[in-house]
């Protein structure tokens, strides 16, 4: 065991020795000080007792103020050797005083000197003198000397054997079991499982933790080492994996610069560019220089990741070796270091395909013409072209073949595609190159006219196609003839974007079928309007029954032979927010165009039950007829429905009348007779309305379960006394009778003609001589009012 | 018995006479000094001061050795036994710079004494007194 330098034994060797030497001079200097101090106290305990053996003289010779007693005293004091002066004061006055021979005290320090009082024999309360003792420096302080001589002895001794126990204890209890280990770790190997042994007898002490804590430090390290070599192993593999995904993969991966040059690729990269393959990394290639159709993608898509750090992507075209376009998908990525990485694959495939399908988009198949998106596109295209001047005008012929359905529905569509085809191509022989042919719906044609700026221009050109149209057609070998409704609008006229055109072109074509179909119409600003006010009115029609803007009015009728009131037409009005009263004649048909005629059909029969049941509870028994259109039938107003509310109102089938015009006949008889011999099986009775205007055909009156005729009012308007129509109205008034049918005369105003008409043999009869339409609120006024206005007839 | 009981009475008597006996310190009327203290006693009596106020060398004259008034005297002027006052002036005649009062004979002496001395001062019953002699302290028990 040799002593290191700066080693801990020598270390603390060192520091005990230090410590032992500063508490040895401490405790020496402490022991000096004790030491003299006690040597004074004995001192001072030893000179009172010598003075207590001299008092009682001292106090004599002090009392009568004795020298020579005093002196003799101080003489015998200084046979003490400890005593070294002597002096005896009495009130202030030196009695005696005496010194030994030898050194001046006071030359060591302070000398030890004692003081005492002396009191008077007789009064001991009284002083009278005092004695002044010097002790002998030199006696004292070799007394001390000897007593710290000997401390220093024992104190030295002492702490030799401290220093040295501690010196042994530490070369014991660490150093060498430090020493041991120290030897022992360098040449330890952990990984083979090696460790520190734990020195014998050390098992609990510091040391023994300290081995345990480097050989659980060792398991660690090992632990951390053997996961540090598996995830090294593990990389590698990664990285293996990675090169072969990197090198087998189908797409181009590659990194590239900022200047566009290619630092890295893989071999899919060099396929895809169709560059000869590399086996080295590709570099000074710059990927600007490839043969690409343009730069003007490719530059921006490289300069793009650098302004904004995202991944840009984008279709770029190159021309390959053999002359090919090849489109290559290029998705650029900032990887940092200016460096971007980039993905690339060929997409010309999807390309086409994608190109494809925009033709089909606008395409229709069955005729090869632009559909609606391709009319519409090109329109796009011409409006602006329209817009930026370089074209004077556009002329939109929309043409609409007129009944075209009953060629699909008696023919059959094959037949029906064929008639199209030969359409289509009859339409494009009339144009020009850079005119456009579309087919917008089934039987519907636009004819997009370039550069007419005139309607006359566009007039020669309808002519054209108006003439072709009208050929025959032959289908299955035999002709066909078909006409067409065309509307035309002008562009910039009649508007100047594609919306507004297409519409208005259609509200021509609307124009030209109202007509009647076979002629062409030119758009007019007021056919917007009436469009317009027709919307606003649908609009405001498919509201008016939830607003309750619907109110019936209801018209007497009179019995002229019985002159009595029976019963009502009932009439609806709609009471319109803003326009007032409006009258059937301007919402009915624009109803029933759109439907909504049902549902108002529903109400009015629904109100008219309803009228009835009231009446009846306030004791009249009318009879209710009215209106019912031909949309109505057969299932807007089905007999399931007349039945259920008849029930519910609790209304007697045969107080409704169901009005019908003779076009309801003839639209579908048989579906008519159905209905009508339904309603009237219910009970209920059947008017034939507007009798005489139309075909009033005999026929039907038999097949139809007609109960009763009513003569239109312009008949009996014009009644004169012998006019035409006063014959008429007599004949289908003599008619009626004769096929046991009422007859219910319209239009009367004026007391001559119920005469008239009363003397005709006419049962009944409604008009303003009679009563207006009234609410019904002024139903019964009128009731009344009637009653007596029929009374002096009754009794003439 | 008779006797016994005949030395406790004269026993209990002169003990009696003795502290009952009303002892003054006088001096010679002719002196001239009418008071004196306690203190200045003391200083004759006991070496320290042997001067009256007037200057004059004071005498003090001690009753003999065997009267219990001597006794009484030293008891009440400095509350010591006469074992006392002795050995205090054994240890100063050694050295022979002050010596102990004059000491009569008889008890009957210290008057005459007093005014044959000059300066002569002595203590002595009340008693005793004779018009001649003043009285410059008395000595309560």
């Amino acid at each position: 065991m040799k002593l290191i330098p700066h080693g801990l034994l020598l270390r603390s060797l060192i520091a005990s020795i230090l410590v032992v030497l500063v508490a040895g001079m401490g405790s020496l200097a402490y022991t000096v000080h004790a030491t003299s101090e006690q040597t004074r106290q004995r001192a001072v305990v030893r000179f009172d007792q010598l003075l207590h053996t001299v008092e009682r003289t001292l106090q004599a010779a002090c009392f009568v103020k004795d020298e020579g007693l005093a002196s003799e005293i101080a003489l015998g004091l200084l046979g003490n050797s400890e005593v070294f002066e002597v002096r005896i004061i009495e009130s202030g006055r030196e009695l005696a005083a005496s010194r030994r021979q030898g050194p001046a005290a006071g030359s060591d320090g302070s000398p030890l000197a004692l003081q005492r009082a002396i009191h008077s024999p007789f009064e001991p309360a009284r002083i009278i003198g005092e004695i002044h003792l010097v002790a002998d420096p030199q006696v004292i302080a070799a007394e001390i000397s000897a007593q710290v001589r000997l401390a220093a002895v024992q104190v030295g001794w002492q702490l030799f054997f401290v220093a040295a126990s501690v010196a042994g204890a530490m070369l014991l209890f660490v150093a060498r079991p430090i020493a041991s280990m120290s030897n022992r770790l360098h040449g330890m190997d952990p990984v083979s499982g090696e460790r520190l042994a734990i020195p014998p007898g050390h098992a609990n002490t510091e040391i023994g933790r300290l081995a345990n804590d480097v050989n659980q430090l060792a398991d660690r390290l090992v632990v951390a080492l053997q996961e540090e070599r598996s995830l090294h192993r593990q990389r590698e593999v990664d990285e293996r994996k990675y090169h072969a995904i990197f090198d087998n993969a189908e797409t181009g991966i590659f990194i590239i610069d900022r200047s566009g040059t290619v630092i890295s690729a893989n071999p899919a990269f060099h396929r895809e560019l169709n560059l000869p393959p590399s086996d080295a990394p590709a570099g000074g290639l710059r990927l600007l220089d490839l043969p690409w159709e343009t730069l003007t993608p490719l530059t921006p898509l490289i300069e793009g990741p650098f302004v904004d750090d995202t991944a840009h992507a984008g279709d770029v075209c190159l021309h390959d070796a053999g002359g090919q376009r090849r489109w290559l998908n290029m998705v650029l990525s900032p990887i940092g270091d200016g460096l971007l990485q980039g993905v690339v694959h060929d997409v010309s495939t999807l390309k086409e395909a994608e190109a494809l399908a925009r033709r089909q988009a606008i395409t229709d198949p069955l005729t090869g013409l632009a559909n609606r998106h391709g009319i519409e596109q090109r329109l796009r295209d011409g409006v602006a072209s329209l817009a930026q001047g370089q074209s004077s005008g556009l002329a939109l012929v929309m043409v609409d073949l007129d009944g075209f359905s009953k060629v699909n529905e008696g023919i059959g569509l094959p037949a029906g595609d064929e008639v199209l085809r030969v359409v289509t191509s009859r339409l494009l022989s009339c144009v020009k190159e850079s005119d456009t042919v579309a087919r917008l719906a089934a039987d519907i044609f636009v004819v997009m006219l370039q550069n007419v700026s005139r309607s006359a221009t566009a007039l020669k050109v309808v002519g054209r196609i108006v003439n072709l149209l009208r050929q025959p057609y032959l289908v299955e070998g035999s002709p066909i003839v078909l006409h067409a409704s065309i509307g035309i609008a002008l562009a910039p006229n009649d508007g100047e974007d594609v919306p507004t055109l297409l519409r208005h072109a259609e509200l021509a074509v609307d124009k030209a079928k109202a007509a009647g179909g076979d002629t062409h119409v030119f758009f007019d600003p007021t056919l917007s309007r009436i469009a317009e006010h027709r919307r606003q009115l649908e609009k405001d029609l498919r509201q008016a029954l939830h607003k309750e803007e619907f109110v019936l009015f209801y018209q007497p009728v009179v019995d002229l032979h019985a002159r009595r009131l029976v019963g009502a037409e009932a009439l609806i009005r709609w009471r319109h927010p803003e326009r007032g009263l409006v009258s059937p004649d301007a919402f009915i048909p624009l109803a029933e165009q759109t439907g909504i005629i049902d549902e108002i059909g529903l109400w009015v029969f629904d109100s008219v039950c309803r009228q009835i049941s009231a009446w009846r509870a306030a004791g009249h028994d009318y009879r209710i007829s009215f209106n019912v259109s031909g949309r109505q039938i057969p299932d807007g107003l089905s007999p399931e429905i007349l039945a259920e509310t008849l029930r519910r109102y609790a209304v007697p089938p045969q107080s409704i009348a169901l009005e019908i015009t003779e076009g309801v006949l003839l639209a579908d008889v048989d579906q008519a007779r159905a209905w009508l011999d339904a309603a009237h099986g219910l009970g209920m009775r059947v008017y034939l309305d507007d009798f005489g205007t139309g075909y009033s055909s005999l026929s039907y009156l038999k097949r139809f379960p007609v109960d009763t005729l009513k003569v239109d009012k312009s008949f009996v308007l014009d009644m004169h006394d012998d006019g035409n129509e006063r014959t008429l109205v007599e004949a289908i008034i003599a008619m009626g009778r004769s096929l046991g049918l009422d007859v219910v005369a319209e239009g009367v105003e004026s007391a001559a003609h119920a005469d008239l008409l009363r003397h005709m043999g006419c049962h009944y009869a409604q008009g303003y001589h009679f009563a207006r339409p009234l609410p019904v609120a002024e139903f019964e006024a009128a009731a009344g009012h009637i009653a007596a206005q029929l009374a002096p007839a009754a009794a003439r | 018995m008779r006797l016994q009981r005949c030395l406790l009475a004269l026993a209990l008597s002169l003990f009696a006479t003795a502290a009952r006996a009303e002892l003054v310190v006088a001096v010679d009327t002719r002196l001239g000094i009418t008071r004196l203290s306690r203190e200045e006693v003391v200083n004759i009596f006991l070496g320290r001061y042997r001067k009256l106020p007037s200057g004059q060398a004071a005498m003090p004259i001690d009753q003999p050795t065997s009267s219990p008034l001597r006794k009484e005297f030293y008891r009440r002027l400095v509350g010591k036994d006469l074992s006392e006052i002795n050995a205090y002036w054994a240890r100063l005649i050694f050295s022979g710079k002050t010596s102990p009062p004059m000491q009569t004979e008889n008890t009957e002496d210290v008057g005459p004494l007093i005014q044959a001395i000059p300066g002569g001062i002595g203590y002595l019953e009340r008693s005793q007194l004779t018009p001649d002699l003043r009285v410059v302290l008395e000595m309560a028990p």
